[in-house]
């Protein structure tokens, strides 16, 4: 402990080198057996935690708030790193629910909660008797590790991954604290080191980061939790939200206990709410890390997205936020553009027909033309102005029924029985820029199909009083 | 999701001629349109249905909803007056239904009344989870703008020629 203090104080990247050095050969080739392929990639990670944990700068009281954070965010990847053993489907080789740690983490909460924060060295010591003994060695940082890698794994998943879930409030962070910190503890005997890194965590923790409110308050479990989160700010800025997301959700296991699971979750879910909105979705911190809530959240994700890509195909949908009102939306938006389908067809069919072969030749033009003009922007300019019924909410139905000729006044009067009118309600046009290129676009199509048939006297006012109709 | 996959020209085309050659075949046997409201509504129903069709068909099997709506119009035409009515007056109830419940709010990441009546929106949609029907939705969505888009050309150079 001692020792630890006055390595770290003063030559904390030298020393930073050194623990990765020697960290890298003991644990590096451990993790490279079989059983942890997905260590491969995690070495360098789990080296320089082991670094910064060992170093810990923690341990002077004066933290730098850059090391503090570069060691929390290696803290926490060395959580990661030690639960790539278990990577789920979900998880990034970063990710995997931390095996040895949840025996550490069991122990160390159960012992002490508040005397935790206030002895570090109690709970250090408890900690590390808590690896020895399921490593069953007093020996060096390998062997209990392993051992309790080795045992963890299949023994006490379950019991301690529920004990670590409840602990904390974001309980990966927790576990993944505990976890890289017990290791540390176990191979270097510091455990100072890792109260003090926890409370100098939590210290910083509670001034600047954004702790989770439903983090007990004068409990243990707030220490790891801070770490975990300080990490997770580290951390932040390197990876993406879902790759963080999922690594929140690996090193929770992923044979957890649901119930324990879930009241985190709903405490996570809670938190998570307020600052997400669909459009902005950022991972969370301190959320529930077992599987069910990582596919949960990376569910949401997916459907957050599909939801944006579906505001910029409505139109007018801009402004709206939530997914209620804007799944609203999309139904109002989609029962118009049916009706509009109807309505059309049944003009369609109030129009004598004759095909010729020239109306196909038009069309096949007319499609031809419509390229040019109507870029893949063509569907947005379909919707709202396109035709007279560019959906909008709320306005009038008469431009339609001044428009229209004669000729559609019989199946619009059946309609009016019918379901048409309250969605033509809504049919207006939306935007007058493209309504202009709409109109062009239309002008040069009808012009296009008159000049072709025969020229009649249609040609000059039914064209602009169509195109007024739209209008 | 898909945007890339739909090109607006290709679908486009494929639609226009696929509906073309219904028109045609739907108007040819009548040169003379009678304008009796119920041949005219026959008409009209018949020119949704190619509708409807030329659009399934120009999206092939690649969707869900249109292999639902080929599905759907396939059945249909066996037992074809009842499940029009039906389907109108299920429209109608929905239309209605929807705004007494746009009010309500809803938490949390499942929104059950709308995804609800957007299953009922989106042919074959009822068999979807909410990531496959949102998907689902914008796909169909641009279809319909296209067909919509066609069946008012088509209306604009009909009424042009005759």
């Amino acid at each position: 402990m001692e020792k630890d203090e006055a390595l770290t104080a003063p030559r904390q990247p030298a020393w930073n080198t050194e623990v990765l050095n020697c960290a890298t050969e003991k644990v590096g080739n451990h993790f490279r057996n079989p059983n942890w392929d997905n260590s491969m990639d995690q070495s360098d990670p789990f080296e320089s935690a082991l670094s910064s944990m060992v170093s810990s700068p923690a341990a002077s009281n004066v933290p730098v708030s850059g090391e503090n954070v570069i060691m929390r965010e290696l803290i926490g990847k060395l959580g990661n790193i030690c639960n790539s053993g278990d990577a789920s489907c979900y998880t990034t080789p970063l990710n995997s629910p931390p095996s040895f740690d949840f025996s550490m983490v069991n122990l160390l909460n159960r012992s002490t909660l508040t005397p935790f924060s206030a002895d570090p060295g109690f709970a250090e010591r408890a900690a590390r008797f808590s690896c020895f003994g399921s490593g069953g060695n007093s020996g060096g940082f390998n062997d209990p590790l392993m051992d309790s890698f080795n045992l963890s794994g299949n023994q006490s998943i379950n019991v301690n991954g529920s004990q670590s879930n409840k602990n904390s409030g974001s309980d990966k962070k927790n576990s993944g604290v505990l976890r890289s910190s017990s290791p540390e503890n176990a191979e270097s005997g510091v455990s100072k080191e890792e109260s003090s890194v926890s409370q100098q965590i939590q210290s910083q923790n509670d001034s600047g980061t954004r702790k989770r409110k439903s983090t007990p308050r004068g409990k243990a479990k707030e220490i790891p939790s801070p770490a975990a989160v300080d990490a997770k700010v580290a951390s932040e800025n390197d990876e993406s939200n879902s790759k963080r997301s999922r690594r929140d959700g690996a090193p929770a296991g992923n044979g957890n206990a649901k119930a324990s699971n879930d009241g985190n979750e709903k405490q996570s879910k809670e938190n998570s709410k307020p600052p997400k909105d669909y459009i902005h979705v950022r991972a969370r911190r301190g959320q529930a890390t077992d599987s069910h809530s990582l596919a949960e959240r990376v569910r949401r994700e997916k459907i957050s997205e599909r939801m944006k890509f579906l505001q910029d195909l409505v139109p007018g949908c801009n402004k709206v936020t939530g997914k209620a009102v804007m799944l609203d939306e999309i139904i109002n938006y989609v029962q118009s553009l049916q009706s509009q389908v109807e309505f059309l067809s049944m003009k369609l069919a109030t129009v004598n027909p004759r095909m010729d072969v020239n109306m196909e030749a038009l069309l096949s033009k007319e499609m031809f033309e419509s390229r040019g003009p109507l870029p893949h922007g063509v569907y947005s300019i379909d919707s709202s102005p396109a035709f007279p019924y560019g959906y909008q909410p709320q306005q009038g139905l008469p431009p339609l029924n001044n428009g229209i000729p004669n000729t559609t006044e019989t199946p619009f009067s059946m309609k009016t029985q019918g379901f048409q009118l309250p969605s033509i309600d809504r049919f207006t046009d939306a935007h007058p820029q493209v309504g202009s290129m709409w109109e062009d676009d239309l002008q040069s199509i009808v012009q296009m199909g008159f000049a072709q048939n025969q020229p009649q006297s249609y040609q000059g006012s039914i064209p602009t009083g169509q195109v007024k109709m739209e209008l | 999701m898909d945007l890339q996959n739909l090109n607006p020209s290709s679908l486009k085309s494929r639609f226009t001629a696929r509906f073309l050659r219904a028109l045609t075949e739907i108007n040819a046997p009548k040169t003379i349109s009678s304008s009796s409201p119920r041949e005219i509504f026959q008409r009209y129903r018949r020119i949704k249905v190619a509708a409807d069709k030329s659009m399934a068909y120009s999206v092939r099997s690649r969707r869900i909803w249109s292999r639902a709506t080929l599905w759907r119009l396939r059945t249909r035409s066996r037992s074809r007056r009842l499940v029009s009515f039906g389907r109108r007056a299920s429209v109608k109830t929905r239309t209605t239904a929807s705004h007494g419940k746009e009010n309500k709010e809803h938490h949390g990441a499942v929104l059950g009344v709308q995804a609800e009546e957007l299953r009922e929106l989106v042919p074959g949609g009822e068999a979807m989870d909410l990531c496959n029907l949102l998907d689902e939705t914008a796909h169909y969505i641009k279809c319909l703008t296209t067909q919509g888009f066609c069946v008012y050309m088509g209306g604009l150079l009909c009424e042009g020629c005759c």
